[in-house]
């Protein structure tokens, strides 16, 4: 027995020094850090490379620093002592977490962090002994306060001849990080001056369509940018667009001129190392829209993943969408906008109330047009998007020529609810169709044009959900709008299932006939709407051209329901019928006329009337900037001539004569961004806010650039109250 | 709720304040010294003005206060260069001095020798400076012009070892005034540890 464990104890290691002692190492404690050398290899090879990392186990709250360590602090020195012919390189440094300190931010590590660095092994550095590689090094650990500490590590490798197997304990975490850490990848990047703003622009195959939430870019400079400021982020197709903040290095102070921006692009997808060069920003890294900056930095111990949460502009993500996108849908209902729409429906419903099968299948067709349609904008609209178009929700109003088609269509509507003509109706009557088969049809057009003419208008809740969609990848965004379809859907599907509910209506009879004729009148006046819309987006000429193409279509519906009168009664339609055709033709032929009418150069630039009282400029993010560098209120009011609720809201709520009076009193200023027509400008701001729809309405206080977001329905007293506020600071 | 979320996403974004442009007229502020005389940068006019911001716990500090920063405060004052040391440490937080006497107590231990020290616990001086660390340092010349901002030499370290190769910025930048010239390196990244702001 005690033989045994004498030669235990003196043949173990004999055995052991036979193949190579195994990788020691040990750790030492600082004062607030652990720390000893790992290694990713359990041996060194001659003639090759060896990372050997420098593992802190760090105090929690307390952290070590980056290469840059921002605002202060100091990184992490190493200094080695190696066997002649033996080399270090540099430090891979991974990409560090953004701590905050005050108004002050440091790039920093909390909890573990190691830090690899190539150790090269010499060509003659003999198998079968060992090597002891030793490391003093130097680090700053803050938290409150800041402490100094130093240690030195050593580690022991014994020397093999053939490949060395990874480290059992480290190989695979020293891995992990070193293909963690930021490379390059061949991106292109440049960057571009703009008063205190620094344009980088990124692209390159890394980061074709990357989710670029929360970006950020860290220099290796300390001098380049200031680091406390936020990034703002601008997506493109192929990369990435962050505003930074210079830093003195490209003020007045600096003793030679800025060449390179170089450091660590750190994105979802990964974090890439770059070179950026002063020049023209790349095509391709704007054009998506923009992203809110990343989060503040954490503070102490929480890592910079909150960035992320922020960057969506919706706490909660998918779900939250989900849940906001239905009640958006829902109270859509209640919108101006929506109005008119309506009472296409509303007709529908009083004919079929009391033929409970009929409104079923009636309300799901009409379900099946609003999700069908609010899916197609949608994918049109995400498809138009990453062409890199800059575009928002109600982007089909902003096309004079949809606009154009709507109201006529609009306009046939409302004659056929006058009585004008009947589309398949006396048909139907006549020789006894399949019943409910052309109202299907009516009723799934219903629900199309409800969602094309008056979804444009953002509802409350609506506004978040459709903001967040359109940063998510396109199956998300489609689900978000989905929940939106049915919640718009839903009250209408809801009166069609729910038996009882229309039963109260008296039983059919000529009281429909005059209500049918007498929600003709909200269509017209739908028409017109579009009509004026129109009109802004393409002028006086051209809107002679579509008033005169409307009589000839309306001209066509008359001629249309004559024939079909005509045929009804055993007469040649034909002569009618030839009349409505060309009617039709000639009508559809003067609408493509007044859309290729030249549009009169934009009228953007003068003061315009927002009502009686009050007056407004234009918008542009440096006229906010500069009205707020002199000290004033500014209200910017995000609108849209097709955006009804815009409009109700600048007649009641910003129109009055006490909102001129309060304006004045507060010395405040009322800035328009019209999105009537498309406007990369608007659309990026709208985006800045996580929204994607008009109308938007914000009010910066006096000497803070973070604005108040108004709700999306106004009143005067609303406003004026938020203004004074707003004053106050 | 949604409404506060957005606003607080998009808040950092709109900031479009100046960082260190500070390269121009030195910010005019108003501070209570150790003896409780109200002190103002108004004052000064005419005369050179060195700012340090000082954590009397701060390594870099310390470091710095082994005979290296009482000699330049000797040497500027004897010039008649006006030296205002600035601790705005918030209250409960490393290097805060709860009156002048505290203060005057550390002064007299370690020998410093600055025109005064300002008590700016609220961080007001701080913030206008955008001081980021202790030692940050500011030289201000006769007609109110920031003339040199940024670290009080050219090694970034916590070791006093370091201080005799290092190219001491402010003893420079002092030089290049008194001779009329053009300070010759008006700024560098200061390094220390963060100037303890008070908690937002």
């Amino acid at each position: 027995m005690l033989l045994r464990r004498l030669f235990a104890a003196v043949l173990a290691p004999l055995a052991l020094l036979a193949v190579g002692a195994p990788a020691r190492a040990e750790v030492v404690k600082t004062g607030h850090i652990e720390v000893e050398l790992v290694a990713q290899e359990a041996a060194a090879v001659p003639g090759s490379t060896v990372f050997v990392a420098l593992r802190q186990k760090i105090q929690t709250h307390w952290h070590t620093y980056w290469r840059n360590p921002g605002d202060a602090g100091d990184a992490t020195k190493i200094v080695w002592t190696l066997p002649p012919g033996w080399t270090a390189g540099d430090i891979v440094w991974p990409t560090p977490e953004r701590v905050r300190v005050g108004p002050l931010q440091d790039y920093a590590y909390n909890g573990e962090v190691l830090l690899p660095v190539p150790i090269t092994v010499p060509a003659t550095a003999r198998p079968g002994e060992s090597v002891t590689l030793k490391a003093a090094a130097a680090f700053l650990v803050c938290e409150e306060i800041c402490v100094p500490e130093d240690a030195v590590v050593t580690l022991t490798l014994p020397i093999v001849a053939g490949p060395a197997k990874p480290d059992p304990k480290w190989g695979e975490t020293v891995a992990t990080v070193l293909a963690k850490a930021p490379k390059p990848a061949g991106l292109k990047a440049v960057w571009t001056r703009d008063g205190q703003a620094v344009k980088l622009s990124v692209t390159g195959a890394a980061l074709k369509g990357g989710d670029f939430a929360g970006a950020y870019f860290f220099p290796y400079s300390g001098q380049v940018i200031d680091h406390a400021a936020p990034q703002a982020i601008e997506r493109g197709p192929d990369g990435l667009t962050l505003t930074l903040t210079s830093g003195f290095a490209f003020g007045p102070e600096a003793t030679e001129p800025v060449k390179e921006l170089v450091g660590v692009v750190a994105t979802k997808g990964g974090d890439y190392e770059i070179t950026a060069v002063e020049g023209a920003p790349l095509p391709g890294s704007v054009g998506l829209g923009s992203l809110p900056a990343a989060g503040a930095g954490s503070t102490g111990g929480a890592s910079s993943s909150s960035g992320g949460a922020a960057a969506s502009g919706l706490a909660g993500g998918l779900p939250v969408a989900l849940l906001f996108a239905f009640l958006g849908g829902l109270i859509l209902n209640l919108m101006p906008c929506v109005f008119p729409v309506l009472s296409m429906k509303a007709a529908s419903l009083a004919a079929h109330a009391h033929d409970a099968g009929k409104t079923r299948v009636q309300g799901l067709a009409f379900l099946v047009g609003v999700v069908a349609t609010f899916l197609a904008l949608a994918g049109l609209l995400i498809a138009v998007r990453a062409g890199g178009a800059a575009v928002g929700w109600g982007f089909q109003l902003q096309s004079p020529a949809v606009v154009a088609v709507l109201s006529l269509l609009m306009l046939l509507v409302a004659l056929n609810l006058s009585g004008v003509f009947e589309v398949g109706a006396a048909a139907q009557g006549a020789a006894g169709r399949v019943s409910g088969g052309s109202g299907l049809a009516g009723a799934f057009l219903t629900g199309a044009l409800a969602v094309i003419v008056a979804a444009p208008c953002t509802a409350p809740f609506m506004a978040g959900a459709l903001g967040f969609a359109l940063t998510q990848p396109p199956v998300f965004a489609l689900a978000v709008f989905l929940a939106l379809a049915l919640g718009f859907a839903a009250p209408f599907v809801i009166l069609a299932f729910v038996p009882g509910l229309l039963r109260k209506l008296p039983r059919p009879g000529p009281w429909m006939d005059v209500l049918k004729h007498a929600l003709a009148f909200p269509m017209y006046g739908a028409a017109a709407w579009l009509v004026w819309v129109f009109s802004q987006q393409a002028g006086g000429v051209a809107l002679a051209l579509l008033l005169a193409a409307a009589v000839l279509v309306a001209f066509a519906a008359w001629a249309y329901g004559l024939g079909e009168t005509r045929r009804f009664a055993g007469k040649t339609p034909l002569v009618a019928f030839g009349f409505a055709l060309a009617g039709l033709v000639s009508g559809v032929a003067l609408t493509v006329g007044a859309l290729k009418v030249p549009t009169p150069a934009a009228s953007g630039s003068q003061t315009a009337e927002a009502g009686s009282g009050l007056a407004s400029e234009p918008w542009s993010p440096e006229r906010v900037a500069a009205l707020q560098a002199e000290g004033k209120v500014v209200m910017v009011d995000f609108t849209a001539d097709w955006c009804v609720t815009c409009k109700v809201n600048e007649k009641t709520a910003l129109g009055g004569a006490r909102l001129a009076e309060a304006f004045k009193a507060q010395n405040a200023v009322l800035l328009k961004a019209d999105w009537t027509k498309r406007d990369a400008a608007i659309a990026a701001a709208l985006a800045e806010h996580g929204r994607a729809g008009v109308p938007l309405y914000l009010v910066y206080p006096k000497g803070s650039s973070a604005p108040v977001i108004l709700p999306q329905l106004l009143t005067e007293g609303l406003v004026i109250e938020a203004v004074e506020k707003a004053a106050k600071g | 709720m949604i409404t506060r979320r957005l606003i607080v996403a998009s808040a950092p974004l709109v900031v479009l304040a100046p960082s260190l442009a500070l390269a121009g007229p030195a910010p005019a502020f108003t501070a209570k010294d150790i003896d409780g005389k109200t002190r103002s940068l108004a004052e000064f006019k005419g005369k050179t003005v060195v700012l340090e911001w000082v954590n009397e716990g701060c390594p870099y500090v310390k470091k710095h206060y082994s005979g290296n920063m009482q000699g330049l405060q000797q040497a500027a004052t004897a010039d008649g260069v006006v030296w205002l040391s600035v601790a705005s440490s918030a209250p409960g937080k490393q290097g805060y001095f709860a009156d002048g006497g505290q203060a005057r107590t550390w002064i007299n231990a370690k020998g410093a020798k600055p025109t005064t020290l300002l008590l700016d616990s609220e961080g007001v001086v701080a913030t206008a400076y955008k001081a980021k660390t202790t030692p940050h340092m500011f030289v201000i010349d006769p007609a109110g012009q920031v003339v040199y901002q940024g670290a009080i030499d050219d090694r970034p370290s916590n070791k006093v070892e370091d201080i005799a190769g290092a190219k001491n910025y402010v003893a420079a930048a002092l030089s290049d005034l008194k001779a009329g010239r053009k300070v010759a390196v008006p700024a560098s990244q200061p390094y220390g540890c963060a100037v303890k702001y008070k908690d937002a």
